[in-house]
């Protein structure tokens, strides 16, 4: 009972740490046309005569990454498909459904659907329009080899426990039995996720150490500043997690192999009215989709209209997927004086969260030592339950924030 | 006659000649004046777009300090004399690069911060508990104005009704609004900046902080009624003076002023290299919450960290000693 008000107390916590940093989450706008800017507009030029871009920007629709199979060989929705889909949508009871009380079902949920993005279905059925299919490409076998080691040993860690007794989803591919001697071992890899262990932060997700934001980022918003020679990209995204990025728009070659970055390196031009940017220099730290230090990005930001950018990234790493693979958006601007509010990104200032879930493991470990509490390996920390309400068809996870 | 002549033709060839110097020195010394006057934007104002730097000890203590022989001291020998101190344990290791610079202080007038009573009491035992207290060892958001002379380089991308300023420390920015903006409903670590040009001096009012940030790693601090005037005039194509009036009526008796030159970083390569630090103070965070003790430990409610040193190979210096 008093480790599971511990992760009651840790999840609350985390909750209340990043509240006031959620509420970039709103919906912004349930209508179908665009944000009317009742300003007048920046002229298509900044007073030097670079393409400008700036103001704050956001995708104020749901459209899945890569298209689901129900989907499949459709591109686009009509109208009437998107009004049903809403209409459909606004059914879900998503997170607000209460489970039995005490639960590490019902704690998973303890962010409810307040703390959700909820936006009204896109246009288009992917935000991958190539390959045309609107799914990522396929794994490297290299790439494939990787990600089983790491399904491996997750699974690993959550043997002992309900989740795999009850042969929940979370557990697929695994098995129910005796903790796992993989406890006691390092992972194979740089743990970037959440795995059901808590010896130190290492076994938390990154979204969880604060430090989850990564490009390429397709949510959120973006207020962007330019002087010549430099386009600034204030991004508010994530729980509180947002960054700064500052690209040179410039000749100069890359930063040197030897420094890596967890936003990589920028470098971009002017071509017509579109900012390219190239992106190299990641880091071997952090993982996009399992992508990491070989993640290639080459960005392309287009202003339409006054109104509108587009937004495309081509995201290659050969040693990750058999072809790059292209995502467009469109951006629309939002009104400033309604957004002119800078959210800080201050999850890492709030992050009581993450000590006391790592406090909370370690009384759940004195408790069983002294035989008053259960097998902490036997307990379940790292499934998000939160598909309760219903599956959301545009989002496919119910619209968990994680 | 003639000679008169040639006397008035020499003079006024001498006249000619110093009028015609005169003349071309005027033009030299006005180019060069534009040459060193600030970059300007397209509508004339400075451009104060690039990266930046202050150098100076400021972010050690603002006020006017000697040197020490660590960040952290103890009592050394003569424990009655206070300039007698030695490196404390936390820095030892570290040598003679654990120690602080001394600085002539960067705060106007008689150099003194006018705390309240309680308040001076708080900062003093801010420095003393300096490695618990300090945001800045926890990687927290710098706040202002001590993101403006952290020793990191910052980047000012200035357009022209927004000016976003991305700091090396902590990946933290600030956007100061040149148009109008209400301030965010919640305080924050950075502060709301609304600025205005004053002929060449750009003027930022600064509001809506939560208290929690520190000047220095000397322990100055402030409440969350501060509210800061900043100004920030070009004195070279490549140096700004800054100046930063401090007011904060919970915490000092009256408003006082620091102010310095912030330097253009003039590498033809600079850029903003990433420091990420909410990375590097997990262990000093959370360390002691691990299953597996890695850097700190636990001796029953006590927390440790060993500061411990093996003997290098072939130091003559410690095989001296041995033998």
């Amino acid at each position: 009972m008093r480790s599971r008000l511990l992760g009651v107390i840790a999840v609350a916590a985390l909750v209340l740490a990043t509240a006031g940093l959620l509420r970039t989450a709103r919906v912004p706008d349930e209508g179908r046309t665009p944000l009317s800017v009742s300003s007048p507009g920046p002229a298509s030029r900044t007073p030097w005569g670079e393409p400008d871009l700036q103001g704050i920007w956001t995708d104020p629709y749901q459209t899945p990454l890569e298209r689901p199979a129900q989907f499949a060989g459709k591109e686009v929705f009509t109208d009437e498909e998107r009004a049903a889909l809403d209409k459909q949508r606004a059914g879900i009871l998503r997170r607000d459904q209460r489970l039995e009380r005490g639960t590490e079902r019902d704690v998973a949920g303890a962010y409810n659907a307040v703390f959700q993005s909820v936006r009204p279905a896109g246009k288009r059925t992917s935000l991958v329009v190539d390959p045309p299919d609107g799914r990522i490409p396929t794994l490297t076998p290299e790439a494939a080899k990787r990600s089983q080691t790491e399904n491996e040993y997750r699974l690993a860690m959550l043997e002992a426990t309900e989740t795999c007794k009850e042969k929940e989803p979370a557990c697929s591919g695994g098995k129910y039995g005796p903790p796992s001697p993989k406890r006691a071992e390092m992972p194979p890899f740089y743990n970037t996720g959440r795995i059901n262990r808590n010896d130190g932060p290492e076994d938390r997700s990154m979204t969880e150490r604060c430090m989850g934001a990564l490009l390429p980022d397709f949510g959120g918003y973006r207020r962007i500043v330019q002087s010549p020679g430099s386009v600034s990209i204030l991004y508010d995204t994530g729980q509180g997690q947002g960054w700064e990025r500052v690209i040179p728009v410039t000749g100069r070659p890359h930063l040197p192999s030897s420094i890596r970055q967890r936003f990589g390196d920028s470098r971009a031009r002017w071509e017509g009215n579109t900012l390219i940017v190239d992106v190299t220099n990641f880091s071997p730290k952090f993982s996009y989709r399992g992508a990491r230090e070989k993640l290639h990005l080459m960005e392309r930001w287009t202003r339409l209209d006054r109104n509108t950018i587009e937004y495309s990234v081509t995201i290659d790493d050969p040693t990750t997927w058999i072809r790059p693979w292209t995502v467009k958006q469109q951006l629309i601007r939002q009104d400033e004086p309604a957004n002119r509010i800078y959210y800080e990104p201050r999850c890492h200032e709030g992050n009581f969260g993450l000590p006391t879930m790592l406090l909370g493991a370690r009384a759940e470990e004195r408790a069983f030592q002294r035989g008053k509490g259960p097998d902490p390996a036997t307990k379940d920390t790292a499934t998000d339950f939160g598909n309760e309400g219903g599956v959301d068809a545009l989002t496919g996870n119910g619209g968990a924030i994680f | 006659m003639a000679n008169r002549i040639n006397g008035s033709m020499i003079v006024i060839v001498i006249l000619s000649a110093a009028v015609g110097a005169g003349i071309a020195m005027a033009v030299t010394r006005s180019t060069a004046e534009r040459a060193l006057g600030p970059a300007r934007t397209p509508d004339g104002k400075p451009n104060f777009s690039g990266i930046w730097e202050a150098n100076n000890e400021a972010y050690w203590d603002l006020q006017a300090h000697e040197a020490r022989p660590g960040a952290v001291t103890q009592p050394g020998v003569y424990p009655a004399y206070d300039f007698a101190r030695v490196p404390a344990a936390p820095v030892l290791a570290l040598g003679a690069a654990a120690g602080v610079p001394g600085s002539l202080g960067v705060i106007e007038g008689d150099g003194e911060i006018p705390y309240k009573p309680e308040a001076a009491a708080i900062k003093k035992e801010n420095g003393a508990n300096w490695i618990d207290r300090d945001p800045e060892l926890k990687c927290y958001l710098p706040g202002i104005p001590r993101a403006m002379y952290m020793p990191y380089p910052f980047q000012i991308i200035q357009s022209t009704n927004k000016i976003q300023m991305a700091f090396t420390f902590a990946n933290a920015a600030r956007t100061i609004h040149l148009d109008k903006a209400e301030g965010p409903p919640d305080d924050t670590y950075m502060g709301h900046s609304v600025g205005h040009w004053e002929g060449d001096t750009l003027v930022v009012d600064v509001t809506s902080f939560n208290g929690k940030n520190w000047f220095d790693r000397a322990g100055n601090f402030h409440s969350a009624s501060l509210h800061l005037v900043e100004r920030f005039t070009p004195i070279h194509p490549d140096a700004i003076r800054y100046e930063v009036t401090v007011e904060d009526p919970e915490t000092f008796t009256r408003p006082w002023r620091i102010a310095m030159p912030l330097y253009r970083r003039l590498e033809p390569n600079i850029q903003l290299i990433e420091y990420p630090c909410i990375e590097f103070a997990e262990e000093f965070l959370y360390g002691h919450v691990r299953k597996k003790q890695l850097v700190k430990r636990w001796e029953g409610e006590t927390m440790i960290i060993d500061i411990t040193r093996k003997v290098p190979p072939g130091d003559r210096f410690f095989e001296w000693y041995r033998k």
